[in-house]
């Protein structure tokens, strides 16, 4: 059982975001953040989502968040509309394994508290 | 000699010109079922086109599995210095979960024959009489296949998709491809092949909405014995192609040693 589904998260690794490795990011590792939309790209070859951060003490932090393309995240209800600058976001993403401020954004929840999956999910 | 050859010549020339003639002065008695059938063929050639196969819609390759009960494909057979190549990228994925193929296909070079057929975005086929014509969503990639039986090109220069002729035996369309860029991937995990790479394809349907594409890979510089591998693309009458600008946005370029950036520099204002 652990093996099948080793293989199907292999599968979907694979196939995921081949324009490019994902060697870059903790792909699996489950991290949330919560901020305010300052951008929200609907862009090929990936889409993005830039987040500011409060720190809490004053300041703030400006995070990049890869997602899927358009041509993938607009056939499962995903449109350029789905999120737009001030909307204040919960996200869910996999960090950057050198510890910037960025990752690959696997859903997010926006002001309306519906939750958009990003990524297949898995086993499904 | 030569006097008799072109007195022949002449004479199947005249006699060309006779039988033309002669069908064209068919037009006016009533003709049976096959000879009009054949007469509206030759003048109009989509007519034909009604035979094939029906591959309209889209097809998506994404996250699909091959129907239960097919057998795990054989692992490549490969020479010496492309086992190295292959193990040192298994290798890799083995130890650095998340690992996938790093290719220029990450700096937005599109990818080449074979591994174009195999991105996560779907495909389209379009027959028109006596050709074939792939679109590939992913860098709007073109593929045309010539069905009209003419021969590969001799020396041709080589593209990213090759140059490629097909023919229909039943339902299944084989295509021939040669003249692939030898700086592209011949398969997941090796980069780089020689100018004697050839891919075979046979497509056909193997459900009512699921298309099967066995493509085997013929390099004796790559491959000891020829590499056999089948996708599988469902289809989606309601779906259109996209358009793919990859150089629109793209921050995962490869660095200058080769590896997967992930550029947060161009962040907006």
């Amino acid at each position: 059982m652990s093996a099948l589904l080793c293989a199907a998260s292999l599968a979907l690794v694979g196939t995921a975001s081949a324009h490019h490795s994902t060697a870059m990011f903790e792909w699996g590792k489950e991290v949330s953040l919560n901020g305010t939309i300052k951008e929200y790209q609907w862009t090929q070859p990936h889409t993005f989502l830039w987040v500011v951060v409060d720190k809490g003490n004053g300041t703030t932090q400006e995070w990049g968040l890869e997602g899927m393309s358009p041509s993938w995240l607009g056939r499962r209800g995903w449109t350029r509309h789905s999120f737009k600058a001030g909307d204040k976001v919960s996200v869910v993403y996999y960090p950057l394994k050198d510890h910037r401020p960025g990752g690959f954004y696997v859903r997010v929840k926006g002001p309306d508290g519906k939750l958009m999956e990003a990524l297949p999910q898995r086993g499904g | 000699m030569i006097s008799t050859l072109l007195f022949r010549g002449g004479l199947a020339a005249i006699c060309a010109i006779a039988l033309a003639a002669g069908c064209s002065s068919q037009a006016a008695p009533p003709e049976s079922a096959s000879a009009g059938a054949a007469h509206s063929a030759a003048k109009n050639p989509y007519a034909a086109l009604a035979k094939l196969p029906d591959w309209s819609g889209v097809w998506d390759p994404s996250f699909l599995r091959p129907p239960p009960g097919t057998p795990r494909p054989a692992p490549p057979k490969l020479t010496p210095a492309y086992a190295a190549q292959y193990a040192k990228y298994l290798a890799k994925n083995r130890t650095t979960p998340g690992l996938n193929f790093v290719s220029d296909v990450a700096s937005c070079v599109p990818p080449g024959l074979p591994q174009s057929m195999q991105q996560p975005y779907p495909i389209e086929f379009l027959f028109t009489p006596g050709r074939v014509t792939i679109l590939i969503e992913t860098d709007h990639l073109i593929r045309r296949i010539y069905t009209d039986g003419r021969p590969l090109p001799k020396d041709p220069d080589p593209t990213y998709q090759g140059s490629s002729i097909g023919h229909w035996e039943g339902d299944t369309l084989v295509v021939e491809t040669e003249a692939i860029n030898t700086s592209t991937s011949p398969m997941q995990g090796i980069n780089g092949h020689s100018d004697q790479f050839r891919v075979t394809e046979r497509i056909r349907l193997v459900q009512p909405d699921m298309l099967a594409i066995t493509t085997t890979r013929v390099d004796p510089t790559v491959f000891v014995e020829p590499y056999t591998t089948t996708s599988y693309y469902r289809r989606h009458r309601d779906w259109q192609i996209m358009e793919y600008v990859c150089e629109q946005n793209n921050h995962d370029a490869l660095d200058a040693h080769g590896n997967p950036a992930f550029s947060l520099k161009d962040k907006p204002e």
